[in-house]
C-alpha cells in the first residue's frame, strides 16, 4: 500500500511540473483533469452497478452556469465560479436524480441519455439564451480579485484543478469507507439486503446520485473557464459514452482510476491527432481495444498490481 | 500567496514574450497549422479544403517556397470537438517553427479559437467559418478573415432573387438546425424585409444537421406553394435533400435558391434555373478565375490528382494559403530581408490587399475582409459533362457589408428596395 501512496504522489509530482516541463501539455492535463471529476462521478454510479449514459449533461450544466454567471451576474472570482457551478449542477442531479434512481439496469442508463439529450436539445435551440450551437464565449475569470492574463490564469487553474483532484481523491477514498460508501456498492451486490438491514436504497442513489453530479459539475466549470468557450457538445451523448470509458478504462477499483483514465485517453488523443489526422479514431479505438482485452480490471488495476507484486517481492526479500 | 501567483505569472508571461522577440533566423521549414474536418459528417465540405491545402503546398514549394523556404502543413481534424482542436492549437503554437493558422471550418471552432490565438498571438487566418459573430463587439488582433462572411453572402442571395423574380411573394425557408442555418434564416428574413416588405414567409424548416431523411420537409415544402425556397443545407445534407426533393419536382416547382450548391454541382444532375451559389467568390469557372493561368493550371492539377473539378472549400482554402503567401513576402520586405516574427506577419496580415485565385481579398480595419459575392443559375455546359453556374453576377464585397462597428442585423434593416438598382444586374459578369 506504501508503494502505491508513493507512486500516486512521484505521479502528482510529475504532475506538478508540467507547465515548466511541457506547457503545450499542460491545457490538455487541465481538460483531462476536468474530465476526470465526471469520470470519477460516473464510476460512484458504475459501483452500485448503474450505467449513466447522461452524465455529460451535468459536465455541460457545471460549464454553463459557470458561463452564465460570468457573463450575466458580472461574479468572474474562478472560486466562487467553481463553488456556484458544482452547487447549481447538485442541485439538479437532485431533481433529476430523483426521478432517475428508481430505475435500474438498462432503463437507468436509456433514461439517463433521454435526459441528457433533452438538455443536449435545449442547448441548441434555446438561441437567445445559451448561443445556440455556435455557444457561448467566457471571459478569463479573476482570482481572488486579481486580474490575471489569460496565460498566468491557465496556470493558476491547472495548480487549482490539481489540487481539487488530490482533495477529491482523499475524500473519494474516506466516503468509500465510509458505511455510505459500502450501502453503494451493496446496492450492486445485493440490493434487497440492503433493504432488510434498514438502509433506504433510494437515499443511498439519490446521495450517490448528487454526488456524482456535482462532481461532474466542478469538472465542466473547470473546462468552461480553461477553453474559454462552452457548447451545446458538452452534452452531447458521445461525451457521456466517452466518460463511461474513461471510468472502465481508468477503473473503478479506486478513485485515482477515472483520473488515471481520463489523463492517459487525453494523452493518446493528443498523440494520435499530432501522429495521423485521417487516422487518430483508428488509433483512439484500437487502444481501448487493447485495455479492454488485456486490462479487464482497467489501468488502475494495472497500478495496484504491480504494486502489490513489488511489495509482495519485498516482503520475500526481508523472509530470507 | 498572492504575490508568488502575480510574480510567477508574470514571469511565466516574460518569457514566453522573451523567446518571441529573439530574432527570427530563416527557418528550414515554415510549418503551417491548417484546421479543417478529416472525418465525420462535415469532411464532405472539409476534405476538399484539405486536398486543397494539400495541392497549395506543394505548388508553393514546387514554385520555390516561399522566400526559398518550402512549406509544410500540418491538418488537424476538427471532428474531435474544440477541446481537441484548442489543444492541437496550442501544442503546434508552442513550437516557433509555427508562424500562422488556417483555422477554421465551423464557427463553432473559429469562435472558441479567437481567445487563443489572441493568448498565443499566433496569426490565424479564417478559411471558412463566416458567422458574423466572430468580430461583433470585440477587437481581434490575431484572427483575420479574407473570406466572406454571412452578412453579404445571404444578402445577396435574396438580391438575385429578387432581380430576376421581382414578382415572387411567398418564401419557404430550409436551413440546417444550429447557428449556421439560424442565422442565414435572421438576415434572409432582414433582407426581405427591407428589399420587398410584403413577401411572405410561408414555412421555415431547419431539419437536423446530418438528418437522412427530408421527406416530411418536402412534403411541407411542397404544400405551402412557396414562389421561392431558399436553402443553406450544405455537404452531405444538400445532397440528400436534393436527391429526395428532385424525384418529388420541388426544385420545379418553386424557384430554387441553394446558396452552398456550388459543392454538388459535379455529383448530381440539378435541373436548369435553379439559383446556386457559394459562400463569397470561390468559383473556379468565374470570368476572372477562368483568365487567370494559374486558377487553371490549379483546378487541372486538382482535378488530375483527387479525380473531381475544385469545389469552392478548396478554392477559400487555396485563397487562403495566397493571403498567407503575400503576408509573409510583405513581412519579409518591410523586415528589410530579414525573417519575420509573428507579430510582424501579424501587421502584414492587417489590411492586406492581395490578389487570390478567383478575385481579391481585402481585409478592412477589424481584420474582417471584403469578398466579392458570385451567384448564377444552373446551366448546361459545353464543356464539361456536369451542370455550370450561368447568367452570373459579382456582387462587390464592400457594398454588401454593413459599415464597420454597425450591428450588421439592424443595417441590413436599413436598406431599401432602391438599393437593388444599385447593383449589378445577373448576367452581367461574363
Amino acid at each position: 500500500m506504501k508503494i502505491l501512496y508513493a507512486l500516486f504522489a512521484a505521479a502528482f509530482a510529475a504532475l506538478a511540473i508540467v507547465p515548466f516541463a511541457a506547457p503545450w501539455l499542460q491545457f490538455v492535463l487541465t481538460i483531462a483533469i476536468a474530465k476526470g471529476f465526471a469520470a470519477v462521478g460516473v464510476a460512484l454510479l458504475l459501483r452500485a452497478g448503474l450505467i449513466s449514459i447522461g452524465h455529460a449533461m451535468f459536465y455541460a450544466a457545471g460549464a454553463y452556469t459557470a458561463a452564465f454567471i460570468v457573463l450575466r451576474s458580472g461574479i468572474s472570482d474562478l472560486f466562487v465560479l467553481l463553488i456556484a457551478s458544482t452547487l447549481v449542477t447538485a442541485v439538479i442531479g437532485a431533481l433529476v436524480g430523483a426521478y432517475l434512481v428508481r430505475y435500474r439496469a438498462i432503463f437507468f442508463a436509456m433514461l439517463n441519455l433521454a435526459v441528457s439529450m433533452v438538455f443536449f436539445a435545449l442547448l441548441s435551440k434555446l438561441y437567445g439564451i445559451t448561443g445556440g450551437t455556435d455557444g457561448l464565449r467566457v471571459p478569463v475569470p479573476t482570482v481572488l480579485g486579481m486580474t490575471l492574463t489569460k496565460a498566468g490564469f491557465d496556470i493558476v487553474l491547472f495548480y487549482v484543478a490539481l489540487a481539487l483532484m488530490a482533495i477529491i481523491a482523499g475524500l473519494g477514498v474516506q466516503f468509500l469507507k465510509s458505511p455510505l460508501g459500502h450501502a453503494v456498492g451493496a446496492i450492486h451486490t445485493n440490493e434487497v439486503r440492503l433493504e432488510y438491514l434498514g438502509v433506504s436504497a433510494w437515499s443511498v442513489l439519490l446521495i450517490a446520485y448528487t454526488i456524482s453530479a456535482a462532481l461532474a459539475g466542478l469538472g465542466g466549470a473547470i473546462a468552461a473557464v480553461s477553453i474559454g468557450h462552452v457548447l451545446p457538445d458538452y452534452a452531447y451523448w458521445t461525451e457521456s459514452g466517452h466518460l463511461v470509458l474513461t471510468a472502465v478504462l481508468g477503473g473503478i477499483g479506486g478513485v485515482a482510476g477515472p483520473f488515471i483514465g481520463s489523463i492517459f485517453l487525453e494523452i493518446v488523443h493528443t498523440v494520435a491527432v499530432g501522429v495521423a489526422h485521417n487516422a487518430w479514431n483508428l488509433i483512439m479505438g484500437a487502444t481501448l481495444l487493447l485495455v479492454i482485452f488485456f486490462l479487464p480490471q482497467g489501468l488502475y488495476g494495472l497500478v495496484t498490481k504491480s504494486a502489490d507484486k513489488t511489495s509482495s517481492a519485498k516482503l520475500g526479500e526481508n523472509k530470507s | 500567496m498572492k504575490h508568488i501567483v502575480r510574480t510567477a505569472g508574470t514571469l511565466m508571461a516574460s518569457l514566453v514574450l522573451a523567446t518571441q522577440a529573439m530574432a527570427q533566423d530563416k527557418p528550414e521549414q515554415i510549418d503551417v497549422g491548417v484546421f479543417t474536418f478529416t472525418s465525420g459528417a462535415p469532411a464532405a465540405y472539409g476534405q476538399p479544403g484539405a486536398q486543397g491545402a494539400e495541392l497549395m503546398v506543394d505548388l508553393i514549394n514546387a514554385a520555390g517556397g516561399i522566400d526559398g523556404v518550402p512549406l509544410r502543413a500540418t491538418i488537424v481534424d476538427e471532428a474531435q470537438g474544440a477541446e481537441g482542436v484548442i489543444a492541437e492549437y496550442r501544442r503546434l503554437a508552442g513550437e516557433t517553427s509555427y508562424q500562422v493558422m488556417i483555422a477554421a471550418l465551423s464557427s463553432s471552432n473559429c469562435l472558441a479559437l479567437a481567445p487563443v490565438a489572441e493568448q498565443m498571438q499566433m496569426p490565424t487566418i479564417s478559411w471558412n467559418c463566416d458567422t458574423h459573430q466572430l468580430f461583433l463587439n470585440q477587437q481581434l488582433d490575431y484572427t483575420f478573415r479574407p473570406n466572406g462572411n454571412t452578412i453579404p453572402e445571404f444578402v445577396a442571395y435574396v438580391a438575385y432573387l429578387l432581380q430576376v423574380n421581382p414578382d415572387i411573394e411567398r418564401v419557404a425557408i430550409i436551413n440546417p438546425d444550429y447557428a449556421f442555418g439560424h442565422d442565414a434564416a435572421e438576415i434572409v428574413k432582414a433582407a426581405f424585409r427591407a428589399f420587398k416588405p410584403d413577401v411572405e414567409i410561408v414555412a421555415e424548416l431547419f431539419p437536423s444537421l446530418g438528418a437522412s431523411s427530408y421527406q416530411t420537409e418536402v412534403s411541407r415544402l411542397s404544400a405551402a406553394r412557396p414562389d421561392a425556397i431558399f436553402s443553406n443545407l450544405w455537404g452531405a445534407d444538400l445532397e440528400n435533400f436534393v436527391r429526395q426533393a428532385q424525384p418529388r419536382g420541388l426544385l420545379t416547382q418553386s424557384q430554387t435558391v441553394l446558396a452552398l450548391g456550388e459543392t454538388i454541382l459535379q455529383r448530381i444532375d440539378l435541373p436548369d434555373g435553379v439559383i446556386v451559389g457559394m459562400l463569397g467568390d470561390g468559383y473556379w469557372l468565374t470570368p476572372d478565375a477562368q483568365a487567370n493561368e494559374d486558377t487553371v493550371a490549379f483546378a487541372e492539377e486538382y482535378a488530375t490528382r483527387f479525380g473531381e473539378y475544385p469545389v469552392f472549400p478548396t478554392m477559400k482554402m487555396a485563397n487562403s494559403f495566397m493571403v498567407m503567401k503575400a503576408a509573409y513576402e510583405a513581412a519579409i520586405e518591410a523586415n528589410d530581408g530579414e525573417w519575420p516574427s509573428r507579430d510582424e506577419i501579424a501587421a502584414a496580415l492587417g489590411g492586406i490587399e492581395t490578389a487570390t485565385f478567383t478575385g481579391t481579398a481585402r481585409l478592412r480595419e477589424d481584420n474582417d475582409g471584403y469578398v466579392d459575392q458570385v451567384i448564377g443559375v444552373t446551366g448546361p455546359s459545353d464543356t464539361y459533362d456536369f451542370s455550370v453556374i450561368t447568367n452570373m453576377v459579382r456582387y462587390d464585397g464592400e457594398a454588401l457589408m454593413a459599415p464597420l462597428g454597425e450591428d450588421p442585423i439592424a443595417w441590413i434593416e436599413t436598406l431599401t428596395p432602391e438599393f437593388l438598382e444599385t447593383l449589378p444586374e445577373p448576367g452581367s459578369y461574363k
